[in-house]
């Protein structure tokens, strides 16, 4: 008859399976057992199973710590197997399965998969890489207000490179320490990618504030893009790093990203002073370029501005009151 | 020898015979002169002091708002008090201010006619001698002799010009001639040696006012002053000159009136600056004191050039926008005072070839005053690739339709050559 005897670990990790077509099976601590258990809390001979023709009967061979069903303290002695059975010996756990055990329906390939393997490829990935940290010193070069040469720059843009890197490194970590495939480099190459698209989104960003008025209502709407793409960044660590379902991908990826926003919102919203005597305004510029629209005339912005008096005027009589 | 000997002899007598005049002269103002304190009602002590002067015999006294500003801003919060020559104390009642030229008037209970200050009809000459009085500390009075200057030349409103030192606790004490007739009022001093008076006709309008129709509420009072005040100055410039000269390669406007002062500075210097800019900057020589933390009544206008040199665009463009993302307002005020900005930004782009722009407009509103504000505006020109022109100006205490007139004047008026 066979059987299959799965090693597991104590929260159920697979650690080694073995099938036989035998009639007695032992287990122990002793050279001589089918399977040998490197557990000193396991006796030489500690356990047999054996298969009376119709059932596999498990005996505990008088050890020292026993035999016992899954975490329970029932004594496992002449228990009668039914497949998917635990049973613990010593520290150490041994899952029984029958050759007709039911499995779980196969998982098809993500469709982003594809796109995981080429973030990955070595060429890709330090492009992406690469790009990252031009446009890191690019960055730097533009808001310095001196003459900076290329190894002022080259220290900024390679630390910010090495800072970002920080995140699917422990990412990678995180998931070879719960037994999942680290996958370091797949990490790394959707991060960059992510995060190059950020930058993508920045441009976007300042794009749309520079040739808009204040007028525009759905200027907030450009706030949703970084959000999406954390949120997305963080799906693919979930797919990339941990094997977990679609629900609850969904969740961990909303929580991350939920905390990074909303932390970072309750920290401005913490140092914002009770009073501001500065205004605030959009001071978005861009070379003439950029500029698509064709603006207003003189009289509109004047217009409009008088807009502006109503509005203080109301919150001046709502602070009176 | 002998003649010589005589004109000291004469010269020295003359002398004492001055002094002696003035020491009459003084002795008989004496119970005239107070000095005025401004006393915290929860704390009992006194928070500010001055001095003031009684100008009709059933006890109005004149001085500095900004002497009894505390009270005029939080009547809940202080008494106003005085202590006279002879150490005696007692209560007063603010009656009347005129905020723009820092003058007030407050009352005491007299039961019998008491002397007074009388006003002068004739304005001063140049180089005649006057002497400020005031009750600054507890020695009794002080008299400060020196010599009227003729009129400000730079101020929107009128004050007199006076080489002598006034100390900040003679606020509000009378400058008299030598016949004792007040020709104005201690203000401020501007470092050695220059005080600066509130001539006296400023006080004889407020003291007719108050005679025909004291006002009703003195907050009132202030925000029709104030606003009257700035309507004036800003149609006096609406009106002025308004000539363009050259700024770098840009042309800005000048306004041709006496009390906007002017100052330029640019980096011309500093060879190893990435941009070369140049700064001309006008504003009004004055504010208008509201309290120790609000001011209002200023104006001021700014433009810079920039120029890149050897620089990308793009780069250019970004140190640019550094530029224009700090700007703040140039008075004082706090939260009790006014509200936050609000801003409005769009892109100005003239039909007819003015100058393309991004411009930015934001103002708050006066909480006790109502219909005052402080507007702010900040262009940055967008239609060179290495030249820019930042052109900005705030007015504080201002009206909307005065606000906005400006505004439209301003931002027609610049251009490139």
């Amino acid at each position: 008859m066979e059987i299959i005897i799965e090693e597991i670990s104590r929260n159920h990790k697979l650690l080694g399976r073995h099938k036989y077509v035998k009639q007695s099976i032992s287990i122990g601590r002793g050279y001589q057992n089918d399977i040998i258990v490197s557990d000193p809390h396991v006796c030489a001979e500690h356990l047999q199973l054996d298969f009376d023709g119709e059932h596999w009967i498990v005996s505990d061979l008088d050890s020292i710590n026993g035999s016992y069903l899954d975490d329970s303290k029932t004594n496992a002695h002449q228990h009668i197997i039914n497949s998917g059975d635990i049973i613990s010996l010593g520290k150490s756990q041994v899952r029984i399965v029958f050759p007709n055990h039911p499995v779980e329906e196969s998982v098809s390939f993500s469709p982003f998969e594809s796109l995981i393997n080429i973030a990955r490829n070595p060429l890709v990935l330090s492009a992406s890489i690469i790009l990252f940290a031009i446009i890191t010193g690019w960055i730097f070069y533009l808001n310095s207000p001196l003459k900076v040469t290329f190894t002022q720059l080259l220290v900024p843009a390679i630390s910010m490179t090495l800072l970002f890197a920080v995140w699917p490194g422990a990412i990678a970590v995180i998931s070879h320490l719960t037994k999942h495939d680290s996958r370091v480099m797949s990490q790394v190459g959707i991060c960059f990618v992510f995060f190059n698209l950020m930058w993508v989104s920045d441009v976007i960003e300042r794009f749309v504030h520079f040739n808009t008025s204040g007028n525009f209502p759905l200027i907030w709407l450009l706030t949703l893009i970084p959000i999406a793409l954390a949120f997305c960044l963080f799906w693919f660590n979930c797919s990339i790093g941990f094997h977990m379902s679609a629900r609850r991908r969904i969740i961990v990826a909303s929580c991350l990203t939920l905390l990074l926003f909303g932390g970072s919102f309750l920290i401005q919203l913490s140092k914002k002073p009770e009073f501001n005597p500065r205004p605030k305004y959009d001071a978005t510029l861009m070379t003439p370029a950029f500029m698509i629209t064709s603006g207003s005339s003189i009289d509109e912005f004047i217009e409009d501005s008088s807009k502006l008096f109503e509005k203080v005027n109301k919150e001046a009589k709502k602070q009176q009151e | 020898m002998k003649g010589f000997i005589t004109l000291l002899l004469l010269s020295l007598s003359s002398l004492s015979y001055a002094t002696e005049q003035a020491e009459e002269i003084f002795k008989k103002l004496a119970p005239s002169l107070y000095q005025i304190r401004l006393i915290d009602n929860a704390s009992g002590e006194k928070s500010s002091i001055g001095s003031g002067f009684q100008i009709t015999a059933d006890g109005l006294i004149a001085t500095n708002y900004h002497v009894i500003s505390g009270y005029a801003r939080h009547p809940q919060k202080y008494k106003i008090e005085y202590l006279d020559h002879q150490g005696n104390k007692g209560s007063l009642t603010l009656q009347s201010v005129d905020v723009i030229n820092d003058l007030a008037l407050i009352k005491r209970t007299t039961e019998n006619n008491m002397p007074f200050f009388s006003i002068t009809e004739n304005v001063p000459i140049k180089g005649e001698e006057l002497y400020s009085l005031g009750n600054p500390h507890d020695l009794g009075m002080i008299v400060v002799p020196g010599t009227y200057n003729g009129l400000k030349k730079e101020s929107f409103n009128d004050k007199i010009h006076f080489t002598g030192s006034v100390n900040s606790g003679m606020s509000g004490g009378p400058v008299v001639n030598k016949d004792t007739q007040v020709v104005g009022v201690n203000v401020a001093t501007s470092g050695n040696q220059i005080g600066f008076l509130v001539p006296h006709d400023k006080l004889v309008s407020l003291f007719k006012a108050y005679r025909t129709s004291p006002p009703k509420s003195i907050k009132l009072q202030m925000a029709e002053q104030l606003a009257f005040n700035q309507d004036k100055l800003i149609s006096t410039i609406l009106n002025s000159d308004w000539q363009l000269k050259p700024l770098g390669k840009a042309l800005i406007p000048t306004i041709d009136v006496p009390f906007l002062r002017c100052w330029g500075e640019s980096n011309a210097d500093k060879k190893d600056a990435l941009i070369l800019a140049a700064v001309a900057n006008c504003s009004l020589d004055e504010n208008t004191y509201l309290s120790s933390n609000f001011f209002t009544g200023f104006l001021e206008m700014e433009f810079r050039y920039m120029q890149a040199k050897e620089l990308s665009d793009t780069k250019f463009y970004s140190l640019y926008e550094q530029h224009i993302k700090r700007a703040g307002p140039a008075n004082k005020a706090s939260k009790d005072d006014v509200t936050e900005y609000q801003c409005h930004h769009d892109i100005v782009a003239p039909k007819n070839d003015g100058l393309k722009r991004k411009s930015i407009f934001c103002t708050r509103a006066y909480k006790d005053f109502p219909k005052l504000y402080d507007v702010l505006y900040l262009s940055a020109s967008l239609d060179k690739n290495n030249q820019a022109l930042v052109s900005h100006f705030t007015i504080a205490g201002v009206k909307q339709d005065s606000a906005m007139d400006f505004s439209q004047k301003f931002m027609e008026s610049a251009s490139w050559k």
